[in-house]
């Protein structure tokens, strides 16, 4: 047990006057976090959820989002459209794209390509998955595909703030913040929100710090990006010339001395500060035992294809596993690169060769673990890509925001089903609608919260992640 | 006395206490029914016609009258009690699917406004604020300014008393932090405490206002406001060139420029008549949106992106509003309608907006135009002198013979003089400026869609209920709206200076007088003492907007001068602060823990101005940004170590050390930051190079002028550090610590070395490496203090 525990003091009842300016509710997490400081180590919890979440009982704890960046081709990969083979190098029936947002096709004579690969029916139930992805054959049983998502924003950077916090206006925290403010977690020596990234495939788009803000929230429930080089975690290591034992004995120091200072403030943040601390200094641990992958048998590593620091997807989708082991409540992975305006196949092969296997990889290891049963996991990017042909270089297709593929894994996940359909040119989603903020509030009911109670007051609003116009929870999907 | 006691607690805490069976308690309106209604009943019932049910509103009289919802004098036959008090499903209000219940206090208090008469009130902070005199106090020898009387008067209604003064050194700490953003020196310390005379305080205030580092702490705050930053904050988030507005914005505190002329000139100072470099600069604030470079954005939906963007700002900066609310339909709590939304947007549709669809690029920095090449107003100082100097010597020199010794002197220095003014030429920066063009449409998007042209056009107009412009057939300006902003008579100027003296209220004490200080509307909160804030609105006008008069008046209150700390009692009576009982004690914003630990160090260069600095940065931290990719390099020079205000600021990427002292991105206005206690914040107090450097040049001093004995050499860094000598058991404490290390780094001295070496500061040869280190882990350890980071 880390020492510190012992110089733990009795802690006093306060309001805290760091929550001055956060609301009720920011205030009543300070003081749940406090009573978790007092419970025993083991069972300490660094961050509590809010009281009374959940609200109904949970079908899964936590939540992997395999967040494919750039906005991968629906039409490449799980939506299979016969008719833009027919139609290929026809032009676009004006009735689907007259008065629509166009990234940057705009000004253009638009005209239909053909599906640049091919498609096979796998699993029990047939679910079309394209020849890019052969790995993902093999556990179409295991996914629900949703061929019927929209949002509402057409270029990167607010389509991407949009997936992650609802809407398109900056400074709104991000899902895996939410989840984190209203649910805590499950570890104590590591971040309850995690984010990796791995690159591969066209010039990578770029993706803002933003994504994994806290937004309003109060900052300790921001995603924390885990580097795949240098230090994983900003400032993780002690200095050069310090060892362990040394910055330990300093730890200490400081919590002893500000301790002595505040016995005549009575300044309650003080144990707040200390917890903090300590938690740093478990951290400076923690971490890099989680990304030591040595203790990963061969056959795991040959499983995901990974080659332990390269910073690659592979070696991502294995760290996921090893988070969500240890507690971590949201792990988001980027990979960057899926923004195929030309050369769509040859980038196809790249992204999908550099992500297929793993996540196959990841999905058979979480089910063999017995982690699949309470783990989501999400598959998809911030948009799909148009019907219609854009030739940057060889064939390839703009963003499209009125319908593209997604799949969910996990929990009480109907693997094997697909659900939604687009138009028969794959343009319009005209089935089963499954909106951004359906689908929030589907993981959030997931995670056993209520959406529209779920809530958050800023600037005198009742914030949600799910926004204000009504969002549903897709039911048909789980078990 | 019971009755206020409960009364106030009431209505610090809703819905904790109720005293309203109370005999001498009356329902206010503002103070007591307005926060419910507009919490539960105004998003059905409200100002919102689109989403207006029953078509009944609650928030205005004649409505709620009608049909017998509200029967004055009469809740029995009132059909809004009947369904709050209903169990009903169906009848009961809020509605069950709603998420809002009332409170069994909150239903008596309804009941109980409706029996007294329902009496509505406006909103206070749509009121004009009246100009209440000093109230009367028992206790005449507490207060030292009338600030002191409005607070000392509720005090005394409470049966509180202040708490009693803090002592010499805290004072002067807090008050230097306050003022300057940085710690006091020991020589100020020592100079302080001699000091016995009556106006010792006043003359410290006085020296503290008169200093540069004033401004730049002023400026800190103030680019959180306008969201000012070093990137475009979009997409590549590239470099933008703007930094000379923040030297304008620094100059514009310390020489102390008037409220409403700072106000026009940012907003506006491009229309004022023969508008000088310094106005054109100003209005770099019209500049400060995010934007996006973005290949395939299209047009239209950034220029209504951008509308919104500007009228976001606007109406937190000055109107303390949250009118963006009003972008697709009229505002739920407020009497924001959207065409006022849209009309605040008609303002700027002058604003060459259009001009980087076309010229933005993917470089660093991206091409912003208008943009014009500026020196700062030292700069063009020292440039006129030095012209001056040469049109000197040119006279000189028509009197001698070429050949002469003197001539050749001459020469010389006339070339060293040209080198200089070469020289200060070369700093000239870039920097964005409004430049106004024939205004484009302005239309109302319905429900904020930008595809949609259906929507009425509309023309420059203040929100309707606030009243009007005065510009007969002409088209309303900018210049216009900023008259009207600060404009005590025909505008809204007491309106405006009641939202800004709550935040200069809120950087003397903690927070502010009403306590959401961007919201001052229907879901925002009351003010504390309405009538203190209302009477500073007009102080601040009637001293013709001057902000160090103001912040003067607050920081020689006695009110300012009370102890932080407060005992068991007075905190469970009052936990929030709001009677101001007591100080705050919070810790540091995030620039201000930099420069303090760069001052405690002597590391700290003291240079006004300039463009933004790079201090060392985790590498690969931009590997995520593209177009262009880009890497990060540190300075290398005295950059280095300038103040936190000047570093540079990437949107997207914020310096991890000001990110993890809770610095805002700045995408959006920030009226007042979150201060958050985090294991991210102590690793970098622990582990960045910054922090490190600084320690163990900290060290270095601590051994070089801190005498040969520990004892001794504590004294001193615990007077540098803290203003303060350390007591017996701090004494100990770091004496064991630093033997510990001695004896661990004379065994390795190889650690040792590497620890002194941290950083680009000189490593001297001359000390002992074992002892040095030591040393830093004192120092280190001194640097990670609570004490150190709080404002006490």
């Amino acid at each position: 047990m880390f020492p510190l525990d012992s110089l733990r003091m009795k802690r006093r009842t306060f309001l805290s006057e760091a929550g001055i300016g956060l609301g009720a509710a920011a205030l009543s997490v300070l003081l749940g976090r406090d009573l978790a400081a007092t419970a025993p180590a083991e069972k300490r919890r660094l961050m509590r959820g809010l009281p009374g979440l959940p609200h109904f009982p949970p079908r899964v704890k936590r939540v992997i989002f395999l967040y494919m960046a750039g906005g991968p081709s629906h039409l490449e990969t799980f939506d299979y459209k016969p008719e833009l083979e027919r139609l290929d190098g026809k032009p676009m029936p004006e009735s689907f794209t007259r008065g629509q947002p166009i990234a940057q096709l705009q000004g253009q004579r638009l005209k239909i390509l053909r599906p640049l690969t091919k498609f096979a029916r796998h699993g029990k139930n047939g679910q079309w998955i394209s020849d890019f992805l052969p790995y993902h054959a093999k556990i179409a049983d295991d996914i629900c595909i949703l061929r019927s998502m929209v949002t509402e924003q057409i270029n990167h950077d607010p389509a991407h703030t949009f997936m992650n916090t609802g809407t398109a206006i900056s400074g709104r925290p991000s899902m895996g913040s939410w989840i984190l403010y209203g649910l805590g977690a499950e570890c104590d020596d590591l971040p309850g929100f995690v984010v990796l990234t791995s690159v591969g495939g066209r010039d990578p788009q770029p993706i803002a710090s933003r994504q994994w803000s806290a937004g309003f929230l109060p900052s300790r429930f921001q995603g924390v990006e885990f580097n795949s080089t240098g230090d994983p975690v900003h400032y993780i290591h002690p200095p050069r010339g310090v060892s362990s034992a040394q910055q330990e004995r300093l730890v200490q120091a400081v919590a002893q001395l500000d301790r002595h200072h505040n016995r005549l403030l009575a300044n309650p943040e003080i144990e707040s500060r200390v917890a903090a601390y300590e938690t740093a200094f478990r951290m400076q641990t923690a971490v890099p035992e989680l990304m030591d992958m040595s203790s990963e048998p061969q056959h795991v590593l040959d499983l995901y294809g990974a080659r332990p620091g390269d910073g690659s997807f592979a070696s991502n989708c294995l760290l996921a596993r090893r988070l969500a082991e240890r507690g971590v409540r949201f792990i988001q992975l980027y990979h960057r690169g899926w923004d195929h305006h030309g050369d769509l196949a040859r980038y196809m092969r790249i992204c999908c060769g550099l992500t297929d296997r793993p996540t196959y990889a990841l999905l058979t290891d979480l089910k063999q673990r017995g982690l699949l049963d309470d783990t989501l996991v999400i598959w998809g990017g911030e948009f799909g890509r148009t019907p219609m042909f854009q030739g940057k270089g060889g064939p390839g297709r703009d963003h499209h925001i009125k319908g593209f593929s997604m799949w969910l894994a996990g929990g009480p996940i109907k693997g094997g089903l697909t659900y939604g359909a687009t138009d028969d040119l794959g343009y319009n989603a005209v089935e089963n609608v499954v909106h951004v903020h359906d689908l929030h509030a589907t993981l959030l009911y997931l995670l056993g919260i209520d959406h529209e109670r779920f809530t958050f007051k800023y600037q005198g609003l009742d914030m949600r992640l799910t926004g204000v116009e009504k969002a549903r929870v897709v039911k048909e999907i789980l078990a | 006395m019971k009755t206020s006691l409960a009364f106030c607690v009431f209505a610090l805490l809703p819905g904790s206490v109720l005293a309203a069976d109370q005999p001498a308690f009356r329902v206010d309106f503002n103070r007591d029914i307005r926060p419910i209604l507009s919490d539960n009943c105004f998003a059905c019932h409200g100002p919102d016609a689109s989403r207006r049910k029953a078509k009944l509103r609650l928030d205005v009289r004649e409505s709620a009258l009608r049909k017998g919802v509200i029967v004055p004098g009469k809740p029995d036959e009132s059909e809004l009690v009947a369904r709050i008090f209903s169990e009903e499903p169906g009848e009961q209000m809020p509605p069950p699917k709603a998420n809002k219940r009332l409170t069994p206090e909150q239903k008596e208090l309804l009941k109980r406004w409706i029996a007294e008469g329902a009496v509505y009130q406006k909103h206070w902070a749509y009121q004009t604020p009246g100009r209440p005199p000093t109230p009367a106090v028992r206790d005449t020898a507490w207060p030292a300014n009338w600030v002191d009387r409005f607070l000392l008067a509720r005090l005394e209604r409470e049966e509180l008393t202040p708490s009693p003064e803090a002592d010499r050194v805290t004072l002067l700490r807090r008050v230097t932090f306050d003022l300057t953003g940085l710690p006091p020196t020991p020589a100020e310390v020592e100079a302080f405490l001699q000091d016995h005379s009556p106006t010792a305080w006043e003359r410290v205030v006085d020296r503290l206002l008169g200093t540069e580092a004033y401004g730049e702490r002023m400026a800190a705050y103030w680019l959180d406001l306008v969201r000012f930053a070093d990137t475009v904050g979009y997409h590549g988030d590239q470099d933008q060139n703007i930094s000379p507005y923040r030297d304008w914005v620094i100059d514009a505190f310390n020489d102390n420029m008037p409220f409403d002329r700072f106000t026009r000139e940012q907003l506006a100072g491009d229309l004022l008549p023969g508008a000088d470099i310094d106005q054109k600069i100003a209005t770099g604030y019209n500049r400060l949106l995010q934007t996006s470079h973005e290949g395939g954005v299209q047009p239209k939906e950034y220029l209504a992106i951008y509308a919104a963007d500007r009228v976001r700002n606007l109406s937190a900066v000055w109107l303390g509003g949250t009118l963006g609310c009003a972008q697709c339909h009229d505002h739920k709590y407020d009497p924001y309608t959207q065409k006022d939304f849209y009309s605040m947007a008609a303002f700027f549709a002058d604003i060459d907006e259009a001009q980087h669809f076309r010229k933005g690029t993917n470089t660093l920095p991206t091409a912003r135009p208008p943009e014009i090449k500026v020196l700062t107003r030292r700069e063009r100082a020292l440039l006129a002198s030095l012209e001056g100097a040469l049109h000197r010597l040119d006279a000189q020199q028509k009197n001698l013979s070429a050949e002469s010794l003197a001539a050749q002197e001459l020469r010389q220095r006339k070339q060293d003089v040209e080198k200089q003014r070469d020289e200060i030429r070369k700093n000239a920066r870039l920097t964005m400026i409004t430049v106004s063009i024939t205004p484009r449409t302005i239309r109302v998007l319905p429900r904020g869609n930008w595809l949609d042209d259906s929507g009425p056009i509309v023309q420059p107009a203040v929100p309707e209920f606030l009243g009007s412009l005065q510009v007969g057939r002409r088209r309303a300006t900018r210049l216009d709206l900023a008259n009207w902003l600060v404009d005590p008579k025909d505008g809204i100027g007491l309106l405006t200076a009641r939202v800004m003296v709550n935040r200069l209220w809120y950087l003397c004490f903690g927070q502010g007088l009403a306590r959401v200080l961007d919201d001052f509307g229907g879901q925002g909160e009351p003010p504390s003492h309405p009538e203190l804030l209302d009477r500073l609105a007009h102080e601040f006008v009637e001293s013709g907007w001057d902000i160090k008069h103001m912040m003067r008046l607050l920081v020689t209150s006695r009110a300012y001068r009370q102890r932080s700390a407060a005992d068991s009692a007075l905190r469970q009576r009052d936990p929030e602060n709001r009677l101001l009982a007591r100080q705050a004690a919070f810790r540091l914003p995030a620039e201000m823990i930099r420069d303090n630990a760069l001052a405690i160090s002597g590391l700290l260069v003291h240079r006004l101005g300039g463009p933004s600095v790079k201090p060392y940065q985790p590498e690969g931290y931009y590997r995520h940004l593209n177009f262009p990719k880009r890497t990060y390099q540190h300075d290398t020079d005295e950059r280095q170590w300038r103040r936190g205000v000047y570093v540079h600021w990437q949107r997207q990427y914020l310096h991890p050390m000001l990110k993890a002292f809770d610095a805002p991105s700045r995408e959006e206005c920030t009226a007042q930051r979150p201060r958050s206690n985090t294991p991210l914040a102590a690793l970098v107090l622990l582990n960045d190079p910054s922090f490190l450097e600084a320690a163990r040049v900290f060290a270095e001093r601590i051994l070089r002028e801190g005498g040969d004995t520990t004892e001794t050499r504590l004294h001193y860094a615990f007077r540098r550090a803290l203003s303060r000598l350390p007591d017996a058991q701090e004494q100990k404490l770091l004496t064991e610590l630093v033997a510990g290390y001695r004896q661990e780094y004379a065994a390795n001295p190889g650690a040792a070395r590497q620890l002194i070496a941290t950083g680009q500061a000189p490593v001297a040869a001359d000390l002992n490496a074992a002892e040095w280190a030591a040393w830093t882990g004192v120092a280190r350890t001194i640097l990670n203090l609570s004490e150190t980071n709080t404002r006490e």
